[in-house]
């Protein structure tokens, strides 16, 4: 039995923005009704605090301890311990309670700080309460996005004999990754590591994946969110389709290939690559002639399994989740928007994630690096049989590290630049290959050693960002200032590429709406504690892994996609959540403190 | 040369343009690659960033870099860092500008905007003081219309023939020329020692100084590398200042009896066409420069020192009261067409004991030495280093 000791409260507020949308009046107004509880005032009414106001009103009350509540209590702690004394009362009777600590900024946070108040004025503890009043009920984890990060953190969990629910938006798991032919810095063969993996989470019990799905609203709360997914039709059907092919080969229908980069074309009906998982065809009903103009049909004659379904419809689920891990990573930067480097103008102004493709053995050109040809169209393509560049030059930092585009590093740029360097030079033992960047960075372990490495190979290294490409004669002419050697360099080469930075994905702004977590501002992710909780978010049960959080590198991203599964399955052991969930109702904590402490007026 | 490390010297820069914007810059080197000016040899605007912040005074002293830079913007413009090195090559040109004047004015005014403003409001009483004492108006002032109705502007002085008040001023434009050229030579000569003489790291071949000549000539009269940046038009207007503020000169100051004739000529005479050109030319320049300092859109209009706003109102003022005189000479308006010289010449005079030897219009005759000058290192420095390998900054 607790007896409500009569409480003075004070509210300590800052100035920097960081509460600007919790809204104060409603929480004072809260925390003033409490029985016991009296209001002494919040540091935007009383600039500069007076200290005889306070002495007067602690003398007269019958408060025999002050609660200080806001952001940063600790700070005014001082202060009071004195006037607590002055007013002839216990200095050590003081309680704090940092907003901060919960991640309480906004409007949907008031009742986290309510709850907070409460329990303080109850002397309970918050932690506990709030996680007995939102019960892990639900075992399951939604994990959304299927890249390395979306793989790790499933197969981790699925491991330890939890149910998982991979949700990938296009046909197949994989991401960015798949795309690649080596990574840095070890140059081990990406498919190697990631297709035994990506086998792993389509035939594990524990997992069920969607693919070509996406989230379409989240309800509930911590321990049971309730998820409204989107199945997209794929049009064939995943248990029959026995991934022959055949259909493919006959569609008319061709479309840029996503998964190429935009080098090569595909079919309407089609596999992302040949190692997809599920390694089923599908159909992109936006370049499918049956589904725009109504005619066709063909892949649904010819299919040998009759797994066509042309007239499938999207479909809508709902499944009912514990935790949520979000793995949907970036998007490259659009080289476009810097006009000066004239990609999309000159045919051989190339994305990194272009060449990636280029010097991968399964991409368009089988591995042959060949510069773009028009063909009798007049369509510029790669084709096996082009030229090869006699002359590469690579230019770092496109749209990052630029207060034009992006202010931030995009960190793993640097590093690909030199292993495409590598590639390149692997293929084509007599071009001459150029860096041109502003710094390296190259920071990871084994990664110094590496660029020692490239150099030692012979690429040039140029300390200077170009500013410029013209195209002169089919040349691609390029002008940088040579810092290190004191010079301009105007130099001509046949192939420029450009180490686009990463960005966040078109959808992550509504998608944190959705999930009820943060972005920074530049649009990735926010983590509950860069330094100490790097994985959690400040909605309870859900998690962030990879890029979606910032700009990282694979082994970067495994690490924490493993961190990630970690809480989950710290969450669905401990059966309470490792972070506090902000959207707790105030009057089920109300309902909770008192029951355990049945309390009366008379005893105040 | 002394070239000690001197970390307070921003703050000394600072007071000559922009703040500290350029300590933003972190040497990617995209603004001589961009800069359509810059070239081997005469690398700019990123190593002057780098001798700034390492303080390098007396480097900064003999850097003849900022002369070649017209402020097309470009840089600015395409900075990663916003450090805008094009505003900084303005400022450093304000700098160089006091650093090349040996009197000290030059400083006073770019760093008081007091001091200027005393020093104009001398002159310009001055100028009102001496006309009204000494060339007072004469009491039958208007009489003195001719058949076509214009102002006889030679004839409105009291006591004296329009012959001798066309040498009086005569006489004052050649003795305001006199002086000014007398303080702008000897402030090249400075520049040059400061420039050529004192850098002992090279040795200019005599030949070079008459082999080079020709461009400083070349240049002065088309600011041919101007025409370089991408953006023509403002090429075109700086032109046209250029030339009309030229024509003017020479109107004014070399072919005065010519010029401001006895009668009002037809207007298709070479002097009005001539006049014309040139206030067109200058209140072209000045409307399109006034509309973007204002608006701030273009970079390089966004930070205007005082002075540009001083530069801007004097010229205005003498442009605009130079109309006025004409209109009221045509509409024979005897006692306003003296009273308007005065106010003419006491707005001129000072704008040109300001800006010619200190201010803005000594660019004119800077730029045209800084690239001779340049040229002549760059001869000395292609003798000494076969592989363009310069001393790093
Ligand atoms: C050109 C280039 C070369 C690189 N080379 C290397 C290298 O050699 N070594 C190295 O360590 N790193 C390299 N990287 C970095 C590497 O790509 C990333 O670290 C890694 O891919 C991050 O994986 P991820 O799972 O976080 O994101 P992604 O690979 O982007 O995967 C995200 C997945 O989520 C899916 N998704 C997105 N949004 C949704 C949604 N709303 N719903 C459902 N699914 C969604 C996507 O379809 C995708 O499959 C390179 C990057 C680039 C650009
Ligand atoms: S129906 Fe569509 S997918 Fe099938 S063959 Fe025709 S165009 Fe291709
Ligand atoms: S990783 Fe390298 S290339 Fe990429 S943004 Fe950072 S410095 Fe530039
Ligand atoms: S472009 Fe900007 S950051 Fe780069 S060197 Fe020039 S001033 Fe510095
Ligand atoms: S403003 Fe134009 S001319 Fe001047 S340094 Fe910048 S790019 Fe060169």
């Amino acid at each position: 039995m607790n007896k409500i000791p009569s409480v003075g409260i004070y509210f300590h507020y800052e100035n920097n923005g960081y509460s600007n949308g919790l809204n104060k009046q409603k929480i004072e107004k809260y925390s003033d009704q409490i029985p016991g509880v009296r209001y002494i005032g919040n540091s935007h009414d009383l600039p500069p605090i007076d200290k005889n106001i306070f002495i007067e009103k602690l003398k007269g009350s019958r408060v025999s301890k002050l609660l200080i509540a806001g952001y940063d209590p600790g700070m005014v702690k001082p202060f009071f311990t004195r006037i607590m004394s002055e007013s002839g009362l216990d200095p050590t009777n003081i309680t704090l309670c940092n907003f901060r600590d919960y991640g309480i900024m906004g409007r949907a946070d008031e009742q986290m700080a309510e709850s907070l108040i409460y329990c303080a004025v109850m002397t309970v503890n918050p932690d506990e309460i709030i996680n007995k009043v939102v019960k892990q009920k639900n075992q399951d984890t939604l994990v959304i996005g299927g890249g390395i990060a979306g793989i790790q953190a499933s197969l981790e969990i699925a491991n330890s004999n939890h149910k998982v629910s991979l949700l990938e938006r296009t046909g197949t798991i994989g991401g960015h990754m798949a795309m690649f032919d080596k990574t840095f810095p070890t140059l081990d063969c990406a498919a190697c590591i990631l297709t035994p993996k990506m086998v792993d989470v389509g035939l594990h019990p524990n997992i069920d994946l969607m693919t070509y799905s996406e989230v379409k609203e989240v309800t509930g709360g911590p321990g049971n969110y309730k998820v409204k997914i989107l199945k997209k039709a794929r049009r064939v059907d995943l248990k029959t389709c026995i991934g022959c092919g055949i259909c493919s080969e006959k569609c008319p229908a061709k479309a840029s290939s996503e998964f190429d980069a935009g080098t090569t074309l595909r079919k309407a009906i089609y596999i992302p690559f040949p190692q997809a998982v599920p390694n089923k065809y599908l159909i992109d009903e936006k370049s499918c002639i049956y589904v725009t103009k109504g005619k066709c049909g063909v892949c649904a004659k010819v299919c040998p399994a009759n797994a066509v379904r042309l007239d499938e419809q999207d479909q809508e689920i709902e499944i009912t989740v514990g935790n949520i891990v979000v793995a949907t990573g970036f998007k490259t930067f659009d080289a476009g928007k810097v006009a000066n480097f004239g990609y999309g103008t000159f045919p051989n102004v190339l994305t990194s994630l272009e060449l990636e493709r280029l010097v991968n053995a399964a991409g368009p050109t089988g591995g042959n690096i060949t510069q773009r040809t028009k063909d009798k169209k007049g369509n510029w393509i790669f084709t096996e049989e082009g030229a090869e560049p006699e002359s590469v030059a690579i230019i770092h930092c496109v749209g990052s590290r630029d207060v034009n585009n992006h202010q931030y590093c995009s960190r793993v740029c640097c590093m690909y630049s030199l292993k495409l360097a590598h590639l390149v030079s692997e293929k084509l033992p007599d071009a001459r290959i150029t860096e041109y960047y502003i710094d390296i960075r190259a920071f990871g372990k084994g990664y110094e050693e590496f660029y020692e490495r490239i150099k030692q190979e012979g690429i040039e290294m140029i300390r200077g960002r170009t500013a410029k490409i013209e195209e002169r004669n089919g040349k691609l002419h390029l002008r940088s200032e040579d810092i290190i050697n004191n010079k301009l360099i105007e130099s001509e080469v046949d192939m420029v590429i450009l180490a686009v930075g990463l960005e966040p994905r078109e959808d992550a702004q509504s998608l944190a709406k959705m999930l009820g977590i943060d972005t920074n501002k530049d649009g990735w992710f926010e983590e509950a504690n860069y330094l100490t909780d790097p994985t959690s978010t400040h909605s309870g049960g859900i998690t962030i892994a990879g890029v979606c959080q910032g700009p990282k590198d694979i082994p970067d991203t495994v690490a924490q996609a493993s961190a990630a599964a970690c809480s989950v399955i710290q969450n669905l052991i401990t059966k309470k959540n490792k972070t506090l969930d902000k959207t707790v109702l105030i009057s089920l904590v109300e309902e909770y403190v008192n029951k355990l402490s049945e309390i009366t007026e008379d005893q105040i | 040369m002394n070239n000690r490390v001197n970390p307070g010297f921003k703050k000394e820069l600072q007071k000559f343009g922009m703040s500290e914007q350029w300590n933003e810059c972190f040497h990617c080197g995209n603004c001589t690659a961009i800069c359509p000016l810059s070239e081997n040899e005469v690398l700019f605007p990123r190593k002057g960033i780098r001798v700034i912040q390492m303080g390098l005074k007396d480097k900064l002293a003999s850097y003849v870099e900022p002369w070649m830079c017209y402020y097309c913007g470009e840089c600015s413009e395409t900075c990663p860092r916003d450090a805008n090195p094009g505003e900084l090559m303005m400022t450093l040109r304000r700098y160089l500008t006091s650093v090349y004047d040996w009197t000290g004015m030059s400083r006073k005014f770019y760093t008081s905007k007091w001091w200027e403003l005393s020093y104009i409001l001398f002159f310009a009483l001055l100028v009102i003081v001496l006309f009204l004492i000494y060339l007072p108006l004469r009491p039958d002032a208007y009489l003195m219309v001719n058949e076509s109705g214009g102002v006889m502007l030679n004839h409105l002085v009291a006591g004296i023939s329009g012959d001798q008040f066309i040498r009086i001023i005569e006489f004052g434009d050649w003795a305001m020329a006199i002086i000014v050229a007398f303080i702008l030579v000897s402030n090249i000569l400075n520049m040059f020692y400061k420039i050529i003489l004192s850098n002992k790291s090279f040795k200019v071949p005599f030949y070079a100084y008459f082999t080079e000549f020709w461009r400083l000539i070349y240049n002065f009269v088309t600011q041919s590398k101007f025409s370089k940046c991408d953006d023509k038009n403002y090429w075109v207007g700086h032109m046209l200042l250029m030339t009309g503020y030229t024509t003017m000169f020479i109107l004014v100051v070399v072919a005065l009896p010519a010029f401001q004739t006895e009668k009002v000529v037809d207007w298709y005479n070479w002097q009005r066409l001539l006049g014309y050109y040139a206030t067109f030319g200058i209140l072209f320049f000045l409307t399109v420069v006034t509309i973007g300092r204002i608006r701030k859109k273009d970079i390089k209009l966004q930070y205007s020192h005082s002075t540009d706003w001083l530069f801007i109102i004097m010229l205005g003022l003498t442009t605009i009261t130079g109309i006025v005189l004409h209109i009221f000479r045509l509409a024979g308006l005897p006692a306003a067409t003296y009273y308007m010289y005065i106010l003419h010449l006491a707005i001129l005079v000072p704008m040109i004991m300001v800006e010619v030897p200190f201010s803005k219009w000594s660019h004119l005759a800077y730029r045209p030495f800084a690239i001779y000058f340049s040229r002549l290192k760059q001869v000395a420095l292609s003798k000494q280093y076969s592989t363009g390998l310069a001393p790093a900054i």
